[in-house]
């Protein structure tokens, strides 16, 4: 669920906690790899992923329900 | 539970465009200001990411005829007007003063050394919006507030205003991390937190979250407002927007593209290939062109982007960036989906509230002290800065004008505010939050969605007016976060409920309010649909725009 971070890239700056709107890292704690207490909360802004020093230390995953929906002619159904 | 005292003149309530604006005037005027927003001001309200269009006037380019370009612009690109001509003629003639400051600010208001309009206008008809570089907008917007002097709570909701007399003196608030409640003695207080986003479901069934706004947004300044006594404006005229799918996103405008079905025919008139300067205005003439399309049998819809050239691919991702879909862009590229090779589907959105806090031109509502603006009271970026800016210049005077007021630490506000946190975190086996939002969500959709009639609507409130009920007795939260989820969805249910009482007094069907039992639209009732709480009773009236 998002967003993910990679706990060894993580520098534990907090700047994901103190930033997030819907605080969804509720109950982290300073110094410390964040939690991600209420994952479907989040909405998908991107806010943690631009604060973050580290690049790819957090990502957000997309979940399934949100994927866009897209038309690509190479994946055209066949039916026989 | 712990209480803090914070005594100031100027309290504003929610750090979007509208509070933070507020705030700056209020505190450049010489007034103490205290902004307490749920979240953090650099990232919350729907300017968090950035935007990339603002509606202004500018006299060298739009000439000094000044009515002739309003007029212009009230008969196209504004369509149905809810709210004022004056509001809007205040928005347009202020907008520029803004434009320049925050240029001055370190928004980069212009592109390339100079005005460049483009989006949300028609083909030959007067451009509107300039483009702004407004990625970083709400972090430079925060440091001028706190330049100015103003203290920033970020972690702190608001959940009652205080009143004396016809006068608001303060509020009471609680902090979102701690067991803490927060009682603000405030001369005036600036509204600015929003529309009412979770009453109706997202596009994505059970996803409380998938929602252009973000999920926070969830109409507790009109909810204090109405309770204390303010005039609430045509919440039954819900809203409906337009964008991808199901990947919720505002911001239309700043895609360059063609709305296509699948063999290729446009869905409007107004672009056949993309354009820079005009998108296609079909996502703004009728938002719901791609339901339409899918209930008969036309569908999907697509924005259409695979023509574009590749100057105009970099010119649209530039602006993305600023309109904030960083986090789409992001998880395009790791997916391999491209603009230039894939048509993104379109969808309606669902029904979203609509509605107001009362405010006129000087941002002021019904109640003395009390001022609302940004999407709480007459939104879009242009409008939540400039109004905000105004509501924080007359906040700021109307406090040099007021004595200090004095809040009772035995003051019924505080009792109710402590009993209620205490129930919530007291009852066990209840329903929590989420739980209670979804019965709300579908008794909305239900029977004040899209097809309303008396029966329908009476049935509705029964049964939302009992969910109500039982909300307020068996609520749970197991900490101060859900306590705050809690007090949002008690807001929204208070929401809700006014929302039922104005659809059943609307007997007509007009926009989004479709009544086959009143099938017409009534033009006598081309006026503001108000509701307000006049000591515990509802008394709804129509007043001229």
């Amino acid at each position: 669920m998002p967003p993910v971070i990679n706990s060894e890239d993580c520098i534990k700056c907090n700047k994901c906690v103190e930033l997030c709107s819907e605080d969804v890292f509720y109950g982290s704690k300073k110094g410390e790899v964040p939690t991600v207490t209420y994952p479907e909360e989040c909405v998908h802004f991107n806010g943690c992923v631009s604060v973050c020093p580290v690049p790819g230390a957090i990502k957000l995953r997309i979940p399934l329900p949100l994927q866009l929906v897209y038309w690509d002619a190479e994946e055209t159904p066949q039916i026989e | 539970m712990q209480v803090e005292r914070i005594k100031t003149d100027v309290l504003c309530i929610g750090g979007g465009i509208a509070g933070i604006m507020a705030a700056i005037r209020a505190a450049e005027l010489g007034a103490s200001v205290v902004v307490a927003e749920k979240g953090n001001v650099q990232y919350s309200g729907c300017g968090r990411m950035g935007n990339d269009h603002f509606e202004t006037y500018i006299p060298e380019v739009h000439g000094s005829d000044k009515d002739a370009w309003i007029d212009e612009l009230l008969r196209t690109a504004k369509g149905e007007i809810l709210i004022g001509k004056n509001l809007l003629r205040t928005q347009f003639l202020r907008a520029y003063d803004i434009v320049k400051l925050w240029d001055e600010w370190g928004i980069p208001m212009q592109y390339k050394g100079r005005w460049e309009f483009a989006g949300h206008s028609f083909p030959g008809h007067p451009m509107t919006h300039i483009k702004y570089r407004g990625r970083f907008q709400k972090k430079i917007l925060a440091k001028q507030a706190k330049k100015r002097g103003a203290t920033i709570l970020n972690r702190v909701m608001m959940l009652d205003l205080i009143r004396k007399g016809n006068r608001i003196v303060g509020a009471i608030g609680v902090h979102t991390r701690e067991e803490k409640l927060l009682v603000f003695e405030a001369k005036s207080v600036v509204l600015g937190t929003g529309k009412c986003s979770r009453l109706y479901p997202s596009l994505t069934p059970g996803w409380l979250f998938n929602d252009p706004h973000g999920g926070s947004q969830t109409g507790d300044g009109r909810a204090m407002a109405y309770r204390a006594g303010a005039e609430l404006q045509n919440l039954e005229m819900p809203q409906r927007h337009i964008g991808p799918k199901y990947f919720t996103r505002f911001g239309q405008a700043t895609w360059i593209g063609v709305v296509k079905d699948m063999e290729g025919k446009p869905a409007g008139t107004f672009v056949k290939k993309p354009d820079r300067r005009y998108g296609d205005m079909i996502c703004e003439v009728n938002k719901l062109a791609p339901e339409q399309y899918t209930e008969s049998g036309k569908g999907p819809l697509y924005m259409d982007c695979t023509d574009i050239t590749d100057a105009d691919y970099k010119y649209m991702m530039y602006w993305m960036e600023n309109e904030g879909y960083t986090a789409m862009t992001e998880y395009m590229e790791a997916e391999g989906i491209d603009f230039r090779k894939h048509p993104i589907e379109f969808s309606t959105y669902p029904l979203r509230g609509g509605g107001l806090i009362v405010a006129n031109e000087k941002a002021e509502t019904s109640l003395q002290g009390l001022y609302a603006a940004g999407d709480e009271a007459f939104g879009d970026i242009s409008a939540a800065a400039v109004f905000g800016y105004i509501g924080g210049e007359n906040a700021a005077e109307y406090a040099r004008t007021v004595n200090e007021p004095v809040i009772g630490k035995d003051n019924p506000i505080i009792k109710t505010t402590k009993r209620l946190i205490d129930d919530i975190r007291g009852n066990e086996n209840g329903p929590d939050w989420r739980e209670t939002n979804i019965a709300l969500q579908q008794t909305m959709s239900d029977y004040v969605g899209k097809v309303r009639n008396e029966t329908l609507l009476k049935q509705g409130l029964q049964h939302l007016r009992r969910i109500r009920k039982k909300t307020r007795q068996t609520l749970m939260a197991k900490n101060p976060h859900e306590v705050v989820r809690s007090i949002e969805v008690l807001n929204m249910l208070e929401i809700g409920e006014l929302t039922f009482l104005m659809a059943l007094n609307r007997k007509e069907t007009r926009g989004l309010h479709n009544r086959p039992d009143y099938p017409f639209t009534d033009p006598t009732l081309n006026k503001a649909h108000i509701i307000s709480n006049i000591k515990g009773n509802n008394k709804l009236d129509w007043k001229s725009y």
